[in-house]
């Protein structure tokens, strides 16, 4: 996605706030809304308009959220804006209800904030903590945001709670749809996981779920079991309404590497509650609507709610907009002023803008149809949303697509199920779009020139060629994984896993919020099956080496190295800091950080052998490495070993091993003879205690393949020793015993 | 740290306390959204209107009747375009179209009959009665108005009147410029007037439901089971006030078991109070109702409006349960105050019902058969004019047959035909 190209973060947008929002400062509500999302799903009409601006039901999505939070009595509200941020601006000024320059604008004050370098939501975030404009509570909601929650008691709840702790510093408000949910009512692409507690609904673990990893299981926390009962909610709605304290900023800005609100922060935040002591609190409210129109899918199904007036009061002939004069008409259909519909023509469970005329013999259905729009003689259309100004030749045919603003489909052309059709696009008479995969047409390339019109495609007297949604890292797209796209199943209108590559096809979900038992699992982990035999698996995104390992393994050695080498007098914690927060970044899991440690270290305390850094001898080298900065040991024996028992210590002197023979250019003599001095070292430093040592001693692992026995072999001196120093110690305790 | 604020969603309350301290038009806007929002509803919606066109009187800038006469109409007919659903609104403008009317042709009256008296006389003898109480001041001259097209041009003719009338009298106000001092003197004079006429309809609005209650004793008979579909606050009342000279049995039908918001039987307070005067209640699903039909004496509804037909609105179900009463010869006894008697018919879709949202019938978490129903709530009923009995007024009982007359007395026949739904000045 481009960014945006000016200079500095200055805040170029702000406005003059009006005169009598600052006395009322102390009470008054906040709300912080984002407008970017750094994503590419709406693609290709997000080429044109910003997604807040595409039309839900006729009416541009911000203005759904912005009436949110008049309904709650907002006062204050921040935008946050990346791409197309000027066509936002331009149109709250023009706008006469939202304009804060207005009197009728509910909100005493309306400011934009641009941010230029920002590639991700966590950036902007972290940019309001810098600007202290946050004086109290807010609420955060995202530009595409749909609901119509009275917030008034969650924030009572939420006030009495941050008044009974501190600590308590967010409440996300979420919606339950139920197992099976109501169309498409959730972004089936990926499933957000809420481990809640049952007595005071606070959030204690989160994770998502698509179905295209391989190993859909969720591991759940150990701290988890230390709560009396908690719920694993699969069946809920995140809207991505928060109330936050700015303690939340703070954290933000703590972890400065958190792009996403969801799987970074709060899955990180929950992850690491015993670092931060933050606690964060679920609402989950049951009666009233909120849903994101995250994408095309929901977009889908938020517009069909709103015609059947699931969302009042966001029904069309509510007509929250100035200029609206929708009716509900027969047939559960809203029709505004100025609309012509022949006889002969049927308009069922529709929406049709003003001067929109709809010729004989036609049929609209479970569609929506924007102003001006020109419907010929026997057009069928079902399930679609084409937006304004668009004109349809008699006996086409368009089941299930989105047709943008201005759009031409000649006779007879057909338009099957999914099509994308951008704006300005033609498609020409008698015309057969291809039905797999759907069609995705556009007239503008990503860098809005206009295409070579494909006339295979849209018929020689056509206009647009096929869009293809570009799948590079720059995009940032960054809810990318490894074992494929979500985002793939995210961008299409409809939800189909066909033609992706997954290992099977059940979507899971959890069956319901039984009590696992902690002691079946010596993982301390609760693998979660599902009651009715189906065995139905949760992802974990903790458990696997797998998941990035590359990206989490070179940054993280690297810095850890660098960090090594620096100025001796240097506090390590910085470098701590910065590793959890590449860990968390990147879902590391606890082995994949244990060789990242161990390689690091070994690498540094081999680096000082070779004769340019001073060639110490391996025990000098081991001592420098180990005991040259304060808080390294603390570090290896909190992140490195983690965790009591003799297990991770085995594993980490294995990493060390493992570690010390792929370092390049060291022969495995010397090799070895560091690894001793190392272990020696970490037991002095209490890192690793015998038992440990021995233990890895007579793991099997340690042996496999030549160079590693004989870097192990070097290491018997010391396990003698600590074989006897054992002896001698159970000689003299006798109650103790040493196996 | 300041206590914090209890609620921050905007509400009717909160409107009327800001109401002097912001631009009309922004209360206006307010209004206008807190409709489109329902989040001011019922009843509520007379108030909120009379307060909003109390703020245009009192603080546009207008010259001569029939400027105000078109601002009011101009900002009614937004207020009525949001919430077509609520036609008191409607309602309550044409009582003030019709008060300024009012007052602007008396005091024409009394500028040509005491035309040579001071300003400040004039405003003595404007009567301050309530309209209701008044006789229905209609001059030959306005009767005959409504059959020529333009009601308006009628007031302006009348005004040029008043005007002259009024710079008839300006020597004696004292002024230097006699011509620039005759206007402000007159239209201060109807300002105060139509101010006091429309917090007069606000007092009407506050009252009515104790007016009524007051013929409760007459209509409700010791012994008597009455049956009460989900009372309204007037119902209430009137129940209540029964219940303190009366021994009888109630009904009270709704469809919600438990309250959602408090967790209670629906209607606890009511029952609590009724029983403590020693009335019987008895809870009922409102599907169960038909049961005890045959044992009941009389039905009791509020209505949200009553139509120049006789017919009015209810919340839904009420239909059946007067449908069920009608086949058992059960008298229907309707309570409405003169406010919410609108001067048109039921239109379409009034008779079809406003729609509400389906999840207080089907959970959208009901899954995938959700998807298959197609779910209408109604939110309100029609009842035809022919199952209702009686109407019971803040001025007195009344049958179908009287509504006419009450219409006529409160409601100018200019403003009637004045369409609120259609487009703005």
């Amino acid at each position: 996605m481009s960014k945006q190209g000016g200079k500095g973060a200055a805040s170029k947008g702000k406005k003059p706030a009006k005169a009598g929002g600052d006395d009322k400062r102390e009470d008054a509500l906040q709300a912080v809304i984002i407008a970017d999302y750094f994503q590419d799903r709406f693609r290709p009409f997000t080429l044109d308009k910003p997604r807040c601006l595409l039309p839900l039901v006729n009416v541009p999505v911000i203005e759904y959220t912005l009436e949110f939070l008049a309904l709650n009595g907002v006062q204050e509200v921040f935008i946050y804006c990346g791409t197309h941020s000027e066509d936002i601006e331009q149109y709250i000024q023009e706008s006469i209800r939202w304009n804060p320059s207005s009197i009728i604008c509910p909100f005493s004050s309306l400011e934009f904030i641009r941010v230029s370098d920002a590639t991700s939501v966590g950036d902007f975030l972290r940019d309001l903590d810098k600007r202290s404009l946050i004086s109290g509570d807010f609420i955060l909601v995202h530009g595409d945001c749909v609901a119509n929650i009275q917030l008034d008691p969650v924030l009572a709840k939420h006030r009495a709670r941050r008044e009974a702790n501190g600590d308590a510093c967010m409440t996300v408000v979420l919606r339950s749809v139920g197992e099976e949910p109501h169309r498409a009512a959730k972004a089936r692409g990926i499933t957000p996981v809420f481990v809640v507690d049952d007595t005071d609904s606070r959030c204690l673990q989160y994770d998502e779920i698509h179905p295209l990893i391989k190993d859909r299981r969720l591991m759940l926390d150990q701290s988890v079991f230390k709560h009396e009962s908690f719920s694993v909610r699969s069946d809920l709605i995140d809207c991505g309404i928060d109330i936050c304290t700015p303690d939340v900023l703070a954290l933000w800005s703590e972890s400065f590497d958190y792009e996403l609100p969801r799987k970074n922060f709060l899955h990180g935040v929950l992850k690491d509650w015993e670092l931060n002591g933050k606690l964060i609190y679920t609402e989950i409210v049951e009666d009233a609507y909120a849903a994101r129109a995250s994408n095309l899918q929901m977009y889908d199904c938020i517009s069909k709610d709103i015609l059947e007036r699931w969302v009042l009061p966001f029904a069309p002939d509510s007509n929250l907009m100035h200029d609206q004069s929708y009716r509900k008409v027969k047939n559960n259909s809203y029709v505004e002023s100025g609309v012509v519909v022949e006889r002969g023509s049927k308009v069922l469970q529709s929406a049709v803008g003003k001067y929109t005329s709809v010729r004989a013999g036609s049929s609209i259905s479970g569609s929506v149809i924007g102003r001006r729009c020109v419907i010929g003689r026997n057009v069928n259309i079902k399930d679609s949303y084409i937006f304004d100004g668009t004109v349809i030749e008699d006996g086409a045919v368009i089941v299930h697509s989105i047709l943008a603003g201005d759009v031409k489909v000649g006779a007879n052309a057909h338009i099957p199920e999914g099509s994308l059709i951008s704006y300005n696009v033609e498609i020409d008479r008698d015309v057969r779009l291809p039905t797999k995969p759907p069609a995705r047409i556009s007239a503008k390339t990503d860098y809005g020139e206009p295409v070579e019109n494909d006339a295979s495609l849209v018929g020689p007297n056509g206009k647009g060629a096929a869009y293809e949604v570009v799948d590079d890292d720059s995009d940032s797209d960054s809810e990318e994984e490894e074992d494929g796209d979500p985002a793939q199943l995210q961008n299409n209108l409809i939800y189909s896993l066909e033609g992706l590559n997954i290992s099977t096809l059940s979507v899971s979900t959890l069956a319901s919020s039984d009590d696992y038992d902690s002691d079946e699992d010596d993982e301390h982990a609760g693998y979660l099956h599902a009651g009715d035999g189906q065995r139905e698996r949760l992802s974990s995104f903790t458990s696997d080496d797998s998941s990035k390992p590359d990206a989490f393994h070179g940054d993280a050695v690297n810095g850890l190295v660098d960090a090594l080498r620096g100025d001796d007098n240097e506090d390590f914690d910085s470098a701590k800091l910065e590793f959890m927060g590449l860990r968390l970044a990147n879902n590391a899991s606890d082995s994949s950080m244990r060789r990242a440690i161990a390689v690091a270290f070994t690498r540094r305390a081999a680096e000082m052998l070779s004769p340019e850094h001073g060639g110490l001898e391996p025990s000098k080298a081991a001592e420098r490495v180990l005991r040259g900065k304060n808080g390294a040991a603390k570090f290896i024996r909190d992140v490195g070993v983690g965790g009591d028992g003799v297990k991770p210590q085995v594993e980490f002197a294995l990493a060390l091993q493992k570690g010390l023979v792929s370092v390049k250019g060291l022969e495995s003599g010397r090799a070895g003879t560091l690894l001793a001095a190392l272990l020696q070292q970490l037991y002095s430093l209490d890192v690793l205690e015998e038992d440990g040592i021995l233990a890895w001693w007579a793991d099997k692992r340690a042996a496999e393949g030549e160079t590693m026995t004989k870097v192990k072999e070097k290491c018997k001196v010391l396990v003698d020793w600590l074989e006897e120093a054992d002896e001698e110690d159970s000689d003299e305790d006798e109650d103790e015993d040493s196996d | 740290m300041p206590p914090p604020q209890a609620s921050y969603a905007p509400s009717l309350d909160k409107l009327i306390k800001s109401l002097k301290s912001q631009p009309y038009e922004t209360s206006i806007e307010a209004l206008i959204f807190l409709l489109k929002r329902r989040q001011v509803k019922g009843d509520d919606c007379a108030v909120a209107t009379a307060h909003i066109l109390l703020q245009v009187v009192a603080r546009s800038k207008w010259h001569d009747v029939d400027q105000l006469l078109g601002r009011v109409q101009s900002v009614g007919s937004r207020l009525a375009r949001a919430a077509p659903h609520e036609p008191v609104i409607g309602n309550i403008v044409r009582r003030v179209l019709g008060l300024i009317r009012d007052e602007a042709s008396e005091e024409r009256n009394n500028a040509d009959d005491l035309g040579s008296e001071s300003g400040s006389d004039i405003q003595s003898l404007a009567p301050t009665n309530p309209p209701p109480q008044r006789p229905a001041p209609t001059p030959v001259l306005m009767r005959s108005s409504t059959a020529a097209p333009g009601g308006l041009q009628v007031s302006k003719s009348m005004f040029n009147i008043l005007s002259a009338a009024t710079s008839a009298d300006t020597p004696m106000t004292g002024a230097s410029t006699p011509l620039s001092q005759a206007q402000p003197a007159s239209v201060h004079a109807l300002r105060t007037e139509v101010i006091d006429g429309i917090e007069e309809i606000m007092d009407e609005i506050q009252s009515a439901d104790d007016q009524i209650a007051s013929f409760a004793d007459v209509q409700i008979h010791p012994g008597e089971y009455v049956l009460a579909y989900q009372p309204t606050k007037t119902v209430e009342r009137f129940l209540i006030k029964a219940a303190t000279k009366r021994r009888f049995t109630v009904f009270i039908a709704s469809i919600d078991p438990i309250d959602p918001g408090t967790g209670e039987k629906p209607y606890a307070a009511l029952r609590k109070k009724l029983n403590s005067h020693g009335v019987t209640t008895v809870n009922l699903a409102s599907n169960g109702l038909m049961a005890y039909i045959s044992r009941v004496n009389k039905v009791i509804f509020g209505a949200k409006v009553i139509y120049q037909n006789g017919g009015l609105l209810v919340d839904s179900g009420a239909c059946i349960a007067a449908q069920a009463a009608r086949e058992f010869l059960k008298p229907v006894i309707v309570l409405g105050a003169v406010y919410k008697f609108c001067p048109e018919d039921p239109s379409d879709e009034a008779v079809i019902g406003e729609l509400g949202n389906p999840s207080s019938f089907v959970s959208y978490a009901g899954g995938p058969e959700v998807e298959a129903l197609d779910i209408e709530n109604t939110v309100t009923d029609y009842i035809p004019p022919s199952l209702v009995e009686v109407y019971i007024t803040n001025l007195g009982p009344q049958t179908r047959h009287h509504l006419a007359s009450i219409l006529a007395d409160h409601y100018k026949v200019e403003d009637i035909g004045y369409s609120l739904h259609d487009g703005e000045v």
